[in-house]
């Protein structure tokens, strides 16, 4: 507030030397009549913002939405970082020839082997949807490329010893977390296969792969650059619709809903994807729903890391609308469905 | 001139990380200790790519003159990171306090059955956690009868004059921060959010040891103490 305070102050000196520059202005004719009212304005406007911004953004509900609007994009942008990095190198760098000898030539048999290759991209969320968005500019099927999307933030090393230590002495827990985010993520792949249309996704035209005489250090930069810029924006539009979640709906609601064993399920989905956890701490959150049965914190721990409001968010930015909204209904679907089967079988 | 604003908004990005990661411990109210060093390399990452565009775009737009690029334009959602980068430099809000604390059901304690002797040291220093699991889980009642200090923040709104002791915990970032609540009888009532030690003996009410027995201290003493360094741990002030 001092600061405001402070503003204030200045704003003021200002619209009393501009008033003192009007009154010598009136004595001459030919100076715009509205010239002194506008500079006036120019003067008592900005501060008058500032100070209604800053009481209204010093009330505590306002205050908890930022630290936690900014909490979610500090946490993410370094992990967004690694992901446009790997995705401008695997553009300017790696050859087609390179996926199209790992990966099987039919997509049926691509998929499970993104799915677990997915192990291999250690860190959140954030970072797996630029880095398929690339894999599809190179002529991965986008169905191997989705598996990928939705298995790497599960089933990495990072995220698995996470939930061994929030879990501890419940091995059965990551087992089934690991299996069922799999599970999920194959099944996504070959229903794209069997259902997907190309006419939703966006058309990537910046992946282009590496052209002739062009410098391919540059291209990395260029490449890495915008997808940071662009993909960048969207998370902190998905930071923006998690935080007025989190400040909006008490956390003290929950328990309402920890009896009932259907419901409970369903409403961690639903919390998963409202809360946007990073995959990394949604384990220990997990861990602590300590009213609720098993297998609804095992769908709380599956359906987090494939599909939340600030994922949405950027795979709306990066695929298109059409293909984000019908994606991460189907995959919440199939989800909860896989996690709850796994999970019978499992805990 | 576009590419010279990509410079400038990857700049002003790096700049907020470093700002609030190596030059101050702003960070530390969003995320926890360990993400530090990402951060900072992502704010060294982020304004040596400004610089570069700065510096390599505009050579080349002097030799190649307007040629069309696949990169060259500015998506437009790429302004929204203005807010962020802005606010890490100039208008880092608060760390979570008694409004986010107030809303929320205290976490649940670790379920433990074996515990050590309290040290002899009186009053005894301990945490809000360690307090909790001491009234409901200990059946050994060690606490009983004990002065006990303990440090935390004060969250308004309990009955009868009442207030909570409180520690936010985090797990990765703010988003998914957890309270532990102790509650406080007698004493003088602090403004919320105000950093306390409390020093008092058990408020007595059911059975000590369960379930039943109330989490909550008769204060002797409140003393006003600076923010913990680590504000978002249940842990005993460093010394």
């Amino acid at each position: 507030m001092e600061k405001t305070g402070a503003l204030v102050a200045e704003d003021q000196a200002a619209a009393g030397a501009v008033a003192d520059g009007a009154g010598h202005s009136d004595a001459r004719p030919e100076s715009p009549r509205y010239g002194p009212l506008l500079l006036v304005g120019a003067a008592v406007v900005p501060g008058t913002v500032v100070i209604l911004l800053g009481r209204w953004g010093d009330a505590p509900a306002v205050q908890a939405w930022r630290t936690v609007c900014l909490a979610v994009t500090v946490q993410a942008l370094p992990f967004l970082l690694l992901g446009t990095a790997l995705s401008g190198a695997i553009n300017a760098f790696v050859p087609e020839r390179v996926f199209s000898r790992i990966l099987p030539r039919r997509a049926v048999l691509a998929v499970p082997v993104a799915g677990v290759a997915g192990a291999v991209l250690p860190g959140c969320e954030c970072a797996s949807v630029p880095v398929a968005s690339s894999l599809i500019g190179r002529g991965v099927a986008p169905a191997a490329a989705f598996a990928f999307l939705l298995s790497a933030p599960a089933i990495n090393p990072v995220v698995l010893t996470a939930t061994a230590i929030a879990f501890p002495g419940n091995p059965a827990m990551v087992l089934a977390r690991l299996v069922a985010s799999l599970v999920t993520a194959v099944v996504m792949g070959w229903l794209w296969l069997r259902f997907g249309r190309a006419e939703w996704l966006r058309p990537t035209a910046r992946h282009t792969g590496h052209q002739h005489g062009r410098s391919r250090w540059n291209e990395f930069r260029l490449g890495f650059q915008h997808d940071f810029l662009h993909a960048g924006g969207f998370l902190v539009l998905g930071a923006m619709a998690a935080a007025t979640f989190n400040v909006a709906v008490p956390r003290s609601v929950l328990d309402t809903f920890a009896g009932a064993p259907w419901l409970s399920v369903l409403f961690l989905a639903g919390l998963a994807v409202l809360l946007a956890v990073c995959s990394e701490a949604d384990a220990f959150l997990a861990a602590s729903l300590t009213g609720f049965p098993p297998i609804a914190r095992l769908v709380f721990m599956v359906v987090g890391p494939m599909v939340d409001l600030k994922l949405i968010a950027l795979q709306a930015g990066t695929f298109g609308r059409a293909f984000a909204v019908r994606f991460s209904a189907a995959t919440v679907v199939v989800a909860v469905a896989c996690s709850s089967l796994i999970g019978g079988v499992l805990l | 001139m576009k590419r010279f604003l990509q410079a400038v908004l990857l700049g002003l990005c790096g700049l907020g990380l470093l700002h609030v990661s190596l030059f101050t411990d702003l960070c530390l109210r969003y995320v926890k200790e360990g993400m530090r060093p990402l951060l900072v390399a992502s704010g060294v990452v982020l304004l040596l790519l400004g610089v570069a565009s700065a510096v390599l775009d505009k050579q080349k737009e002097e030799e190649e003159g307007h040629s069309g690029h696949d990169h060259s334009s500015l998506p437009r959602v790429a302004w929204l990171l203005l807010l962020p980068a802005l606010s890490l430099l100039f208008y880092a809000p608060p760390a979570l306090g008694a409004y986010t604390a107030s809303r929320q059901p205290p976490k649940a304690v670790a379920e433990q059955s074996d515990f050590d002797p309290l040290p002899a040291a009186s009053p005894v220093p301990m945490t809000l956690s360690g307090f909790t699991s001491r009234v409901q889980q200990d059946r050994a009642q060690a606490i009983k009868g004990r002065s006990i200090r303990m440090t935390g923040f004060v969250t308004l709104g309990g009955p009868h004059g009442s207030w909570d002791l409180t520690r936010i915990i985090l797990n990765c970032c703010a988003a998914d921060a957890q309270s532990v609540k102790v509650r406080i009888y007698g004493g003088p009532v602090l403004p919320a959010n105000t950093w306390v030690t409390v020093t008092g003996a058990w408020h007595a009410g059911g059975k000590l040891g369960t379930s039943s027995a109330p989490v909550a201290l008769d204060a002797r003493t409140v003393e006003k103490v600076a923010r913990p360094v680590n504000g978002y741990q249940d842990a005993l002030p460093l010394p």
